[in-house]
C-alpha cells in the first residue's frame, strides 16, 4: 500500500449562520443571505478541494466537548437533524455522512500508544455536532467523502492553555501517524473560529449586514495580525504568540483544532492562502488554506486514479 | 404558598444510565426519595434550571408543549441513550419569557422540532417524575449570567407562577465538585476524586441542611473556585431566587461521585 498523506490543512469556521445564508435544502430555516464574502470564501476552498480529491476528510470540532479523552466517531454511516442550541432559529440540519471507521480506529489507537486517553464513540444512536455539520457542509456539500470526526477534549479548559495544547499537539501526531499508514489522502478541517469576542443579542433579521461587524476592535486587531502572519508562512511565530492570542481576545483555537492540524502537518512554515475573512455575530473568521501538494510537500492524485467516492 | 418544594439535583446521566453501579446508587435512591417528596408537594408545574443547557445570547425558555426524543450524551455515548418524554407548561413559560424581558433581561421562547434537550434535564425530569405526572418550565443556563441575574430570574418564574394562582416545584439542576477523572476508571470504583472537593461538598451540604443560609451564600464563591463547583454553582442561586433565599434546612437524600465530581440529591425544607 503506497504511503498515505496528509495533503492539505483548512482553517474552516463552523458558523452555522453561513449554512443560513446558503439556504441549501436539508436546513430548515429560509433567509435572504448574508455573510457573502465569508461564503464565497468557502467557495474558493471548495474548489480546491475539489481539485485536491481526497480521500477522507478529518475535522476536529469544539462543539463535541469530552471530558474523558479525545473520542473518534465510530459508526459507519451516522443521519440525523443537527439543531444549533444557540441558534436553533438558523440551523436545522438534516445530515447523513459517512465514517472511515478504519482509519478513525487507528487514529485512536495510535493516540493512546503517544500515551492520550482515546475512545471511539461506538453509538449509531449519536448525535453529531453542530460545528462537524457545519464545517462539512461548508467545506463539502455533496457529502461525498468520508470523514474521520475528533471530539475537542477539555483539556485546555480544565488544564492550563499550554498543557491542554500540547495534548492537541500529540494527538495531531497520532493523526499523521495513522493517515501515513492508511494510504490514504487526507484534508484537515480545523472547526475555529478566530476572536470570539461577539454581540449578545441578534438583529430581529438575523441576516441583517448593518449590524455585522467586529466586536471588539482589539480582538479584530489580533486577527489581522494572526492571518498576516499565517499568509507569510510564520507559523512559529503563530505559536509562539498562540496562548497570548487566546487570552487576550478569547479566540477558539483554544479548544485544540488549529493545534491539531498544524501538528499533523509538521508545522510547516508555509504560506497560507486566505480564502476570506468575515465577521459572524461580531466574531472573527478566516477561511484559510494550506495546500502540501501545491507547495511540493505532498503528491498529486495520480493521472487517471479517481478517489473513492469518485468511483461510478 | 406559591413554592411548595424545592430540589437540587445532579445532572449526570451516568447514575440513570447505570443504576446498578454500587457508587452510584446512593444518587439514585436519593432521586426516588426526591421524587416520593415532589409528589407530595402537589405542584401544578415544576421550574427547572439545568447548567447543561447552555445559553450565549438570551435566556431561552422552553416553550414547546411537548418534547420528546433520544438522546445520546456526548461524553457517556457508551452507556446508552436518554429517552425523553416531558411536557411544558407553555402558559407559564411564555409568562416567564415575556416578564423576563420586561425585567431588562433579553429573553427567547425555544419552539423546535428535535431540539437538543440537554442530559441533565432529561435525568432531572425522568428521575423526580418518572410517571410524567407534571408539566415543566425550563430556562437555560446563560454563561454570560452571573447568580444575581439567575436568582433575578427565578424570582419572576416563581412570581408569574403565583399571578397565574400556580404551586410550583422548583430544580436546580448541577453537579457539586469538579475535580473529575479524565482518565478511564472501573466505574464501580467510582469516588470523589478530591479530598478537598470532598470535604468542600460536605460543609456546605452541612451548613444548607442546618439552613445557614447567610454561612453558605458568603462561602459560595469560594467554594465554587476551590472546588471548581459546576457553572459556580448557579443552580443554587435558581433556587434561591424562587424560594427567595430562605429554607429552614434540607435533607441530603443522597451524596456520591460521578465520575470524580461531586453530586448530591437535596430538599429544601420550606
Amino acid at each position: 500500500m503506497a504511503q498515505g498523506e496528509i495533503i492539505a490543512g483548512f482553517l474552516a469556521p463552523h458558523p452555522p449562520h453561513l449554512v443560513y445564508g446558503e439556504n441549501p435544502p436539508q436546513n430548515e430555516p429560509r433567509s435572504q443571505g448574508g455573510w457573502e464574502p465569508l461564503r464565497w470564501a468557502y467557495e474558493r476552498a471548495r474548489q480546491s478541494l475539489e481539485e485536491l480529491k481526497p480521500d477522507v476528510l478529518l475535522v476536529h470540532s469544539p462543539h463535541w466537548i469530552t471530558q474523558v479523552g479525545h473520542h473518534f466517531l465510530g459508526v459507519p454511516h451516522l443521519s440525523g437533524k443537527s439543531v444549533d442550541p444557540i441558534f436553533p432559529n438558523l440551523f436545522r440540519y438534516t445530515f447523513e455522512l459517512d465514517v472511515d471507521v478504519e482509519l478513525a480506529e487507528a487514529c485512536c489507537e495510535l493516540a493512546r500508544k503517544r500515551g492520550l486517553t482515546a475512545k471511539m464513540m461506538r453509538n449509531p444512536k449519536f448525535r453529531v455536532d453542530y460545528g462537524t455539520i457545519t464545517t462539512l457542509h461548508m467545506i463539502r456539500p455533496q457529502w461525498d467523502i468520508p470523514v474521520v470526526g475528533i471530539s475537542a477534549n477539555n483539556s485546555p479548559y480544565y488544564l492550563t492553555t499550554e498543557e491542554g495544547l500540547e495534548e492537541m499537539d500529540t494527538l495531531g501526531k497520532a493523526t499523521r501517524e495513522a493517515i501515513e499508514a492508511s494510504g490514504r489522502r487526507a484534508v484537515l478541517l480545523a472547526s475555529n473560529t478566530l476572536c470570539h469576542l461577539h454581540f449578545h443579542e441578534e438583529p430581529d433579521v438575523p441576516e441583517d449586514m448593518s449590524r455585522e461587524h467586529p466586536q471588539n476592535y482589539e480582538g479584530y486587531k489580533w486577527d489581522m495580525r494572526i492571518i498576516d502572519l499565517l499568509r507569510q508562512g510564520k507559523t512559529s511565530e503563530v505559536f509562539r504568540l498562540l496562548p497570548q492570542f487566546i487570552e487576550e481576545s478569547f479566540a477558539e483555537v483554544k479548544s485544540g483544532a488549529f493545534t491539531w492540524m498544524f501538528a499533523a502537518m509538521g508545522y510547516p512554515e508555509l504560506p497560507g492562502e486566505l480564502h476570506g475573512y468575515g465577521t459572524v455575530i461580531g466574531t472573527g473568521n478566516a477561511v484559510m488554506e494550506w495546500n502540501l501538494v501545491k507547495a511540493g510537500l505532498a503528491g498529486g492524485r495520480p493521472v487517471g486514479s479517481t478517489a473513492p467516492h469518485q468511483a461510478a | 404558598m406559591t413554592v411548595v418544594s424545592a430540589f437540587l439535583v445532579p445532572g449526570s446521566p451516568l447514575h440513570f444510565l447505570r443504576p446498578d453501579n454500587p457508587p452510584w446508587k446512593p444518587i439514585i435512591d436519593g432521586y426516588e426519595r426526591a421524587a416520593r417528596a415532589l409528589a407530595m408537594s402537589r405542584p401544578d408545574a415544576v421550574l427547572l434550571y439545568s447548567t447543561q443547557w447552555m445559553a450565549v445570547l438570551d435566556a431561552l425558555w422552553q416553550v414547546r408543549p411537548h418534547l420528546t426524543g433520544l438522546h445520546v450524551d456526548e461524553n457517556w455515548h457508551e452507556f446508552g441513550e436518554l429517552a425523553f418524554d416531558i411536557r411544558v407548561d407553555v402558559n407559564l413559560a411564555s409568562a416567564c419569557v415575556e416578564a423576563t424581558k420586561n425585567a431588562g433581561i433579553t429573553s427567547k421562547g425555544v419552539d423546535y422540532d428535535q431540539f437538543p434537550v440537554d442530559s441533565g434535564t432529561i435525568v432531572a425530569c425522568k428521575l423526580l417524575d418518572p410517571d410524567g405526572r407534571f408539566p415543566f418550565v425550563m430556562a437555560a443556563n446563560n454563561l454570560y449570567h452571573d447568580a444575581a441575574t439567575t436568582t433575578r430570574m427565578a424570582e419572576i418564574a416563581a412570581g408569574i407562577a403565583r399571578t397565574q394562582n400556580k404551586k410550583v416545584a422548583v430544580v436546580g439542576v448541577g453537579g457539586l465538585s469538579g475535580t473529575v477523572f479524565r482518565q478511564g476508571i472501573a466505574i464501580e470504583e467510582d469516588r470523589i476524586a478530591s479530598e478537598s472537593d470532598d470535604t468542600w461538598n460536605r460543609r456546605v451540604l452541612g451548613l444548607i441542611e442546618k439552613g445557614e443560609t447567610q454561612q453558605v451564600n458568603d462561602i459560595s464563591a469560594a467554594y465554587a473556585e476551590e472546588a471548581r463547583v459546576d457553572m459556580g454553582f448557579k443552580h443554587l442561586a435558581w433556587i434561591n431566587g424562587a424560594i427567595g433565599g430562605r429554607y429552614f434546612g434540607a435533607r441530603v437524600h443522597g451524596y456520591g461521585p460521578a465520575y470524580g465530581g461531586g453530586a448530591a440529591v437535596v430538599e429544601f425544607k420550606l
